[in-house]
Order: structure tokens, then C-alpha cells, then sequence
């Protein structure tokens, strides 16, 4: 028994001493934001161009997209390097057919191995379902819902300076009054270069109760307090943003008032 | 040299009739005819596909795809397990049967034996893995089908290309099933241990798998025998690219020469006389 249990013990204290050796010195991941924004774009192109012959659509090809990707791990803080399911990659493309939201670009949640392979999940208004139904109305998988790729841990590491806005959005769904009328606004502020910056204006329907400035970093949220208390006659109020910095959302965003 | 080359090859003949004498060794080589059969079947007739796996969600539908799945499945555990049933034994048999003084009583070296015995353990792991591969490509390709492949950059792959790529990352598969077969000698001459030879690899192929899954061990990544297992990637992509195929080879070379030399080294300083 002894000698079943011996060089299998051996050999097993040699890796992970090995191991722990090297994650105590320093390695450098062959998983870098530079290789991901070069790869994420050829996949979903090949991929897109897919998407459009299914679904009949013409004049797509893999030289008309210009699919641009700026991908980020986790937040402004965490180095943009190493495998991990927190990366997100923004990808713009040209379609005719499918335009780009007013900040440019469709979000992508990656979730990348350590073997130099990514899984992709495309943002659903852009991209569609799991299945579509092809031109002759079948139903069949859609090729960009989900996909996987892989890259050269060897290939081009020169940043590639792709770059787009943090989107700033309202993530409160109502807005919840105490004794005074005083509330609390959630603002989300999305994956992108420089974080978000600007002012909200707050309006009752009527009349504008305030102005609230606010600034957060990429990947995080922040309460603002309203400058004013919400009137007791007021059912919704109305949160329009107006960034400096990041891109804002579409339109004004209306909040039911609920009384605490 | 001249005197020596007879002694190598009827060494190598009477270890290759043990071998076909050896019921596992068989049921070894029947398995890997006949298991991808089954398998295919049963995940063509998946209605949900294995997605967590490269190439899995296309499997059901695309017989290149599907040969590409078993593939990364078989270099999980499949092929160290298949091939260390005989690399693992062909040295501690002769410990479990007590018959090494009988060995090395006829006027063969030790040497001649270490070569013969080795030989006859990679020839056994590159049948093995010809026999496995044929099999899963011929039968994905015959019950699945041989429509186009979406590779790894999403590119659409012909037919007749995707073929020779699936065969070649295949082929990509022999250095380190070679890489495991030394080191299940290394771990057969070492332990004594038929048990040992055999699982052993396994474990640690399994370890290594692990590690090499890990974040913060990129340093180490490389230089592990199943990293190799993953260099077919590379043949997928558009463009391709071939950098970890060299260096895989090279570090299965480099666990190779390793366990063999060390193998060779404990088999030579070895007391055979006390049985």
C-alpha cells in the first residue's frame, strides 16, 4: 500500500508546489483585452453574416460590418487581463436593418477559459432569441444568441484603441417616498471607457423640482438624493439625464411615485 | 550495435505476443472500435446540446462537430486511462507475476528489455488512438452527416476541408497520449504496481487538467502534458495558427525523454535478485 500511495503523493506534492511557486511569482495570461477585441469581431461577423442569409437579409457581408469590439473585465479597478466569466465585450456594427442604440453599441457578456476560448452571449434587442425563424418561416438556432471562438495566445497584443461610452441608465423601478416626500434615486452606470458624469433633471409632470449632478465609475451604481421632496400630490416623477460624460439613456424615464 | 539489434527485436516479439495474449489489452482496442458507435448515436439523438463543450451545441446536427466533441471529451481522462491499461503494466506485470529473474535469465539486457518493453507501450497507444479516431470520424460522419462546419473565428468550413482538419486534430492528440504513456511506465517501473501504472496517470492527467483550468498559473500552463491536448484549437481558427502545436510538441518531448530516462535509470539500478 505504501508504495501505491508514495509516488502518487510525490508527484502530486510536485505540481502544486510548482504551482503555487508560480502563482506566488508572476505570470502573464495569454487572455488580454487587446487579443479579445481583435477575435470577438471576426467570430460575430462570420456568425452575423450567417444570421442574415437565414433570415433572408441582403446586402450583410463580412466586409460591410465593421463589427469594432472594446472589451473590459470587471470594473475600472481589475486589470483587463486572465480568463474569468466577468469579462463584457461592446461590440457596433453596421446593419441597416438592425441600427445601434443611441450609445452605439450592442453588450456582450464573455465568459473566457484559460485555453484561449471564449463563449459569447449577444445582447437579445440586436441579436434575437435562441431560435429565429428563417425565410421560409422554419424555426432554427440562432447563430449569434450564443456562440464560442478562439484565439492565438501567440497573436497581436497591441491595443487595438477601440473605445466606447459607459451608458448611464435608471435602475430604480419606483421611486419610494419617506414621511417627508424625500426619495432616493438608482443610477447604474454601464461597461465603458471613462465611467459616467452629468446631471439628472427631476420634473413632477409639471414643474421641475431640481437638478441632481452625479458621477459614478464604470460597472457600478450610486444613489442620489432628490434636491426636493416629491409634492403628495404627485403620482409620477420624471428623471430625464443629461450626461457629460458616458452616454445617457434614450428618453426621459418616468417613475411611479410610492408612498413609504 | 549489430549484436544488439537481434536481442531488441525478439525481445520486441515476445512482448508483443504477451500483448496480444493480454485480455484488457483487447478489450482495450475493441472498446475504442466500437464505443464512438453508440455514443454518436445516442447525442445525435440529443434534442438539447451539450453546449458547455467547444463545437457541442452544433454536435447533434453536424458529424464534424460531433467528431470534434468526442475529442475534447476522450482528452479529458479517455485516452491517458486507455493507453496506461498497457503502458501502466508492461513493467510491473513482471513484478505482479514475480517473473523479471526469468527475464533477465535469457541473454537479453536489461536495456534491450526497457526498449522492447516501451516500444511495444507506444506502438499499443498509437493503435489505440488510430483505431478511436477512425472510428469516431467514420461513424459521426456516416450517421450524423458531413454538412459544413462553423469553426472557431464562426468561419463556415467545407466539407472536404473540415475532414482533413478533424483528422488532423486527431492526430494532434498523439504527443501527449505518448507524453502519458511514458509517464505511465515512469509510474509502472517506479511503484511496481500494475494498479499504480494505471491510475496513476489518470490522476494525474486529471491534476493537470485542474491546474491548467485555474487563473494565476499561466507561467505553469504551458509546460503541462494536457495543455497539448488543446493545441487542435488552433486548426479551427481563421486565420490558423500553430505556435501551441509546436510547443506542445516539444513538451510532450520534453515529458517523454523525462519519465523514459528516469524510468530507465530506477529499471538499470534495480536488485532483481531478491524476486
Amino acid at each position: 500500500m505504501r508504495r501505491i500511495i508514495i509516488p502518487v503523493l510525490v508527484a502530486l506534492v510536485a505540481i502544486i508546489g510548482i504551482g503555487s511557486a508560480v502563482m506566488a511569482g508572476s505570470g502573464t495570461s495569454s487572455v488580454t483585452r487587446a487579443r479579445l477585441e481583435r477575435s470577438l469581431p471576426v467570430s460575430f461577423t462570420h456568425l452575423y453574416v450567417q444570421q442574415a442569409h437565414l433570415l433572408g437579409h441582403t446586402g450583410v457581408t463580412v466586409a460591410s460590418l465593421h463589427a469594432k469590439a472594446m472589451c473590459d473585465k470587471r470594473g475600472p479597478d481589475v486589470a483587463d487581463v486572465g480568463p474569468g466569466g466577468d469579462w463584457v465585450g461592446l461590440m457596433s456594427w453596421d446593419d441597416p436593418q438592425v441600427p445601434m442604440p443611441p450609445e452605439g453599441y450592442g453588450k456582450f457578456e464573455l465568459n473566457v477559459h484559460s485555453n484561449d476560448c471564449f463563449t459569447a452571449s449577444g445582447p437579445t434587442k440586436l441579436t434575437g432569441y435562441l431560435t429565429i425563424n428563417d425565410k421560409s418561416g422554419r424555426e432554427v438556432t440562432n447563430p449569434v444568441f450564443e456562440f464560442d471562438g478562439c484565439f492565438d495566445p501567440q497573436g497581436d497584443n497591441t491595443a487595438t484603441g477601440h473605445e466606447f461610452p459607459s451608458l448611464t441608465s435608471v435602475t430604480s423601478t419606483t421611486l419610494t417616498t419617506d414621511a417627508d416626500g424625500g426619495a432616493v434615486l438608482q443610477l447604474g452606470c454601464g461597461t465603458g471607457s471613462q465611467g459616467c458624469s452629468g446631471t439628472v433633471v427631476v420634473t413632477d409632470g409639471k414643474r421641475v423640482l431640481g437638478q441632481m449632478p452625479y458621477s459614478a465609475k464604470e460597472e457600478s451604481t450610486t444613489s442620489l438624493t432628490l434636491p426636493a421632496p416629491v409634492p403628495a400630490t404627485a403620482k409620477e416623477v420624471t428623471f430625464e439625464v443629461r450626461p457629460d460624460t458616458g452616454a445617457g439613456p434614450s428618453g426621459p424615464v418616468t417613475l411611479p411615485v410610492q408612498r413609504g | 550495435m549489430s549484436a544488439a539489434r537481434p536481442g531488441v527485436v525478439s525481445a520486441l516479439r515476445w512482448e508483443l505476443r504477451k500483448l496480444r495474449a493480454q485480455h484488457r489489452a483487447r478489450v482495450v482496442l475493441l472498446a475504442a472500435l466500437l464505443a464512438p458507435v453508440p455514443i454518436v448515436v445516442i447525442i445525435h439523438g440529443q434534442s438539447r446540446p451539450p453546449k458547455d463543450t467547444l463545437f457541442g451545441r452544433f454536435a447533434p446536427d453536424n458529424g464534424f462537430a460531433l467528431a470534434l466533441l468526442v475529442l475534447g471529451f476522450a482528452s479529458q481522462w479517455v485516452l491517458p486511462l486507455l493507453v496506461a491499461i498497457v503502458a501502466g503494466d508492461v513493467f510491473a506485470s513482471e513484478d505482479q507475476h514475480g517473473t523479471w529473474k526469468t527475464v533477465l535469465t535469457r541473454s537479453t539486457s536489461r536495456g534491450q528489455i526497457f526498449v522492447a518493453k516501451t516500444l511495444t507501450a507506444g506502438g499499443f497507444a498509437v493503435v489505440m488512438l488510430a483505431l478511436l479516431a477512425a472510428s469516431t470520424i467514420a461513424s459521426s460522419y456516416l450517421i450524423v452527416g458531413h454538412q459544413p462546419l462553423t469553426g472557431l473565428s464562426g468561419q463556415v468550413i467545407g466539407s472536404h476541408t473540415a475532414l482533413s482538419l478533424v483528422a488532423a486534430s486527431w492526430a494532434t492528440m498523439l504527443p501527449p497520449t505518448l507524453g502519458f504513456a511514458a509517464l505511465a511506465i515512469l509510474l509502472s517501473v517506479w511503484s511496481r504496481n500494475p494498479a499504480v501504472g494505471i491510475a496513476a496517470p489518470v490522476v494525474l492527467g486529471l491534476v493537470m487538467g485542474l491546474v491548467g483550468a485555474l487563473g494565476g498559473v499561466e507561467a505553469i500552463r504551458p509546460l503541462l502534458l494536457t495543455t497539448s491536448f488543446e493545441a487542435w484549437h488552433g486548426l479551427l481558427t481563421q486565420p490558423r495558427f500553430t505556435g501551441p502545436l509546436v510547443d506542445g510538441l516539444l513538451v510532450c518531448g520534453g515529458w517523454s525523454i523525462l519519465s523514459l530516462g528516469a524510468a530507465y535509470v530506477l529499471l538499470r539500478r534495480r536488485d532483481i535478485t531478491g524476486g
